[in-house]
């Protein structure tokens, strides 16, 4: 809806948008090209050709706490498969993503439970982040314009959703590291430009030669006492054990 | 005395009259205790089933679970709870419940079903659960050889999912932690038929429920059936007082929907019974009024010879109370031996009606004080107000013009 609505009469304002915005092509373009550059850096940072990662889970909530082990795999942008190790009681619930398909598989009931594209929103094993960051957000440099803005320590790149695409966010705010080019911080906003959850990033730590934040914070703003954190333990680029046959229905439903 | 005995004896002057009108108030006092008995007696009768089916005479939740169920809102420790509810001697029964939507699968089909942990054998001397199973038996507690509990699943889930007695049923739901809750479990027993108001539920041992859904020691509500059905109230203040931390409702405020539709239509009720009785007191008013107006000469006598007005206003009532105060007395004796068999047999109905997996053959009434008191003092008080009129009327001739008309 928002990007596909046109005025027919331009306001004056529009107009003069139109007229400095045509002086200042020259300049915006490059901006546009660096700003697309930094975010698929940031965006490669966490992924690499292929990778393989431990990580940890915290999901935080005024009634409870819960830790989550797992291990996560991925080959680009399209694949990626995610098993929980630990607690006990959830050991083994896997997650498959093939392009923009989804599904889980729950080792209990030994059922593999396809993600309905209207739980995309929905949580993921009842953390902060939804079924939508993990299969979707991978496409930012193509469904969103990009501004760039510099201060002295940081790139402040400013998505907007391109008319036509069909987005999640009504905008996002992404701060990278200028020194370290290592993400900072993500707002993300709804249509009517409300700040609806921000992602911090911390502790950065050398991991296969490269400077990485090993911890995600994911904090919901309209969620008091909510928050998930991600640390990464261990993670390598291009290991040899991933290969496609990760990547099949037939592995989710191994039993681990 | 004299008085009495002049009223007495001024009933049986005109007997036909009087017998017809005494007639008239018996069956209108009939009629209105039978109505009352049947408004009563089906009333008493839902609240009867829905306290024995599932409610209790008193629930207990945390917070305003009742009006907004969240899963984290539940009672810890439900065992220090029963300890004490177990050494209140006005205490029946009590039962300890866990609930959680879910959805509900079998190898092909899914559908979604309603979760409820029940402690089995509270749950058996509290609610009628156990009376409800149309095929299997009463689950118990443990674990079956190849590591499942048991359900007991509604007949409506049995059909959606296709499965019956010994089928495996999978159940996924969301943990208290935000897990995804999920398990396998043994059909033991399926409850109630397709019009059952539990034919979407799931029952499970409260152990299974506790793990299923990451709850460990905790339970949603505790329901509490009393051994005096009347001390809803006054033992819920008093629990509550005693728990301050809980949430304690009488079925009053538990079933409120039901309590307040009850209570309009019971006032509706008495207003109508109060228009029957008002229509057979146009015919006694008249009685009352030929009565006092053929006697307008012995008025005129009577106060010639030194009769106050309000002694002779005093008679007329006393008259009219004397007659309504028989017939009252007739209809009770009429009705009583009519109620008590409404009571006690009651209507059959053509068809038994399933009343949420209850079967009711019969129609019966109530047998109170009350389906009795109320129609007496509505009678007796029409009685009296008629009589005012009637009264004023016979005060206020004068004895000149009274003693000469015929």
């Amino acid at each position: 809806m928002k990007s596909t609505s046109i005025q027919s009469i331009p306001t004056l304002a529009q107009l003069l948008f139109v007229l400095l915005s045509t002086a200042l092509l020259s300049s915006l373009a490059s901006a546009q090209e660096s700003a697309v550059d930094i975010i698929d850096a940031m965006e490669e940072l966490y992924r690499g050709e292929s990778s393989l990662a431990r990580m940890t889970m915290i999901v935080e909530t005024p009634q409870f706490q819960r830790t989550m082990e797992m291990e996560s795999s991925s080959i680009g942008t399209e694949k990626a498969f995610i098993r929980i190790l630990a607690p006990r009681k959830d050991r083994g619930i896997a997650t498959l993503k093939l392009d923009l398909e989804m599904w889980n598989y729950l080792p209990k009931i030994n059922k593999v439970i396809k993600v309905p594209p209207s739980m995309m929103m929905g949580s993921w094993m009842g953390s902060d982040f939804t079924n939508d960051d993990l299969v979707k957000q991978t496409t930012l440099t193509d469904d969103y314009d990009l501004t760039l803005e510099e201060t002295d320590t940081e790139y402040r790149i400013t998505l907007v959703p391109k008319s036509n695409t069909v987005t999640v966010w009504g905008k996002i705010d992404y701060n990278v590291n200028k020194e370290l080019m290592i993400p900072l911080s993500q707002n993300f906003y709804d249509d009517s430009d409300r700040l609806i959850r921000k992602m911090e990033f911390s502790e950065p730590r050398e991991i296969s030669g490269l400077l990485i934040p090993s911890r995600m914070e994911m904090i919901p703003i309209n969620k008091e006492g909510h928050k998930t954190v991600i640390i990464y333990d261990e993670l390598q680029f291009d290991p040899p054990e991933i290969d496609e046959s990760i990547f099949t229905m037939r592995n989710l439903r191994s039993r681990f | 005395m004299l008085l009495f005995k002049l009223a007495f004896r001024n009933i049986f002057r005109q007997r036909r009259r009087s017998l017809l009108t005494a007639m008239s108030l018996i069956g209108g006092y009939v009629l209105s205790v039978f109505s009352f008995s049947m408004s009563e007696g089906s009333y008493n009768n839902a609240i009867t089933f829905f306290v024995q089916d599932h409610t209790g005479h008193i629930q207990i939740h945390k917070e305003d679970y009742l009006q907004r169920p969240k899963i984290h809102k539940s009672i810890p420790r439900p065992d220090e709870l029963s300890a004490i509810l177990d050494a209140n001697e006005r205490v029946a029964s009590h039962t300890l419940r866990v609930f959680a939507p879910s959805i509900a699968y079998s190898d092909t089909d899914n559908t979604p079903a309603q979760v409820i942990g029940v402690d089995l054998a509270r749950e058996r001397a509290t609610s009628t659960l156990a009376a409800k199973i149309s095929a299997g038996a009463y689950i118990g507690p443990e674990l079956d050889g190849e590591g499942y509990y048991s359900a007991m699943i509604g007949a409506g889930i049995a059909n959606n999912l296709n499965i019956g007695l010994g089928d495996e049923l999978i159940l996924i739901s969301q943990g208290a932690d935000g897990s995804i809750a999920n398990d396998i479990y043994r059909v033991g027993a399926i409850v109630g038929d397709r019009s059952s108001a539990d034919r979407s539920t799931v029952y499970l041992p409260l152990v299974a429920s506790q793990e299923f859904l990451s709850l460990p020691d905790a339970v949603h509500e505790v329901s509490i059936l009393l051994k005096d059905d009347g001390l809803a109230r006054e033992e819920a203040a008093r629990l509550q007082e005693l728990l301050p931390e809980f949430t304690v409702d009488p079925w009053q405020v538990v079933e409120a929907t039901f309590y307040q539709s009850m209570q309009t239509d019971k006032q509706g009720n008495v207003v109508f019974l109060g228009i029957i009785i008002f229509i057979v007191f146009v015919g006694v008013l008249n009685t009352v009024l030929m009565s006092v107006l053929e006697r307008t000469r012995e008025f005129g006598v009577l106060k010639a010879i030194g009769s106050r007005p309000a002694k002779l206003a005093l008679m007329i009532t006393v008259e009219t109370i004397m007659l309504t105060s028989i017939s009252v007395l007739i209809g009770v004796m009429l009705s009583a031996p009519l109620i008590l068999w409404f009571s006690l047999a009651g209507f059959a109905l053509p068809e038994p009606m399933d009343v949420g997996g209850v079967l009711m053959s019969h129609l019966t009434g109530e047998l109170s004080l009350y389906v009795f008191a109320v129609p007496m003092f509505l009678i007796l008080g029409f009685a009296i107000l008629i009589s005012i009129p009637a009264g004023i009327r016979a005060a206020l001739n004068s004895p000149k013009e009274a003693m000469r008309s015929h």
